[in-house]
């Protein structure tokens, strides 16, 4: 590829990253919001939903950073301690996979 | 021979260039450098690229005629490739810096028929770091902060976003508490989009699976976190 070929290529681009960055305030950030949810989370856990309702009458607190999407996800921020008292759920490990993305409800222990 | 060997051998071939005032090697071969010893365990690609200010290109193209190694590639003269005989180097990439733009739309073709550039506006980021002394080899690095804001802010797509962000890991893991600094004041003067751009891929990184020969995401989730966190109230 030619340098003027890469320079096209660059701005066009930009230009489609401008595009997202609108379409990211139409959004309302929904996959932004989700990954920054996930970006603070040392570890996951694939719940059920009554296990997600037991955990926020717990007083554990839901996260609406899941909402935005299609289906939408819940989540809950729970205490390494509670995580290990966790019963049916599945550890997911935290990287933008199937697993993970398959989730209907997480549970997630932010960094201390 | 290992890649360590490689890489030295080549930033050895081009002595003359890397001793102009302001040049840096940058990209990926940066973490490898900044190893102890410049041990190059993180081998990400098998390049390396050289930031050239614009204000000192005709600098370096006067040099040119001492680099007896690597000659330009024929379909592409800002690369320059290793003779038959010189097989052992690696490729060498020449990348331009323009302080006046940081946009990645300003990107521009700094046309020459000796040594054309490509202009990354986003590597305008980039200051000059420490210089490196190894068996007489001096090489000038970036300092880290700012190459892992470029790499933050530049478009990523596909494989070769992975593996750049890979790299910001492994910079992160070479960083002190005063790199991070340097990074989050550099952010605080980036437009709204691309300040954007830079948590998005933030995040992405702190994503990314390991992947065989390359920096580890993984045990840096921490550092990663605890940035996105300083960015995020920004």
């Amino acid at each position: 590829m030619t340098l003027a070929a890469r320079v096209k290529a660059v701005h066009a681009r930009a230009r489609v990253r401008q595009w997202e960055y609108r379409q990211r305030n139409l959004a309302h950030g929904a996959w932004a919001r989700f990954r920054a949810a996930l970006t603070h989370a040392s570890e996951a856990y694939a719940i059920d939903d009554a296990t997600a309702t037991a955990l926020i009458s717990e007083g554990f607190t839901a996260d609406d950073r899941g909402r935005g999407l299609e289906p939408p996800r819940t989540i809950v921020w729970i205490t390494a301690d509670r995580a290990t008292h966790l019963v049916d759920a599945r550890p997911v490990a935290l990287r933008l996979d199937a697993e993970l993305l398959g989730a209907r409800c997480l549970a997630l222990v932010p960094f201390p | 021979m290992t890649f360590r060997d490689r890489l030295l051998a080549t930033l050895r071939a081009i002595q003359p260039i890397l001793d102009v005032r302001g040049v840096l090697v940058a990209g990926s071969e940066v973490p490898n450098l900044l190893e102890a010893d410049a041990a190059a365990t993180l081998v990400v690609s098998q390049d390396v690229d050289l930031a050239i200010p614009i204000a000192v290109h005709e600098e370096v193209k006067a040099r040119l005629d001492q680099i007896t190694r690597l000659v330009p590639s024929p379909d592409e003269p800002s690369v320059w490739i290793p003779r038959p005989e010189a097989a052992e180097l690696i490729e060498v990439n020449f990348i331009g810096i323009d302080p006046a733009i940081v946009e990645p739309f300003d990107t521009y073709e700094k046309q020459d028929h000796r040594l054309p550039l490509m202009v990354f506006g986003p590597l305008s980021l980039l200051a000059a770091g420490s210089v490196i002394e190894i068996d007489g080899l001096r090489i000038p690095l970036p300092q880290p902060a700012g190459l892992a804001l470029e790499k933050l802010v530049s478009d990523r797509t596909g494989e070769k976003g992975d593996r750049d962000l890979l790299v910001v890991a492994a910079l992160f893991a070479a960083m002190a508490p005063s790199d991070f600094d340097q990074l989050e004041r550099a952010y605080i003067g980036l437009s709204v989009e691309l300040r954007h751009q830079a948590r998005s891929n933030l995040s992405i990184l702190s994503l990314l699976d390991a992947r065989p020969g390359m920096p580890d995401p993984r045990p840096g989730r921490s550092v990663v976190d605890a940035l996105f966190r300083r960015l995020e109230t920004r």
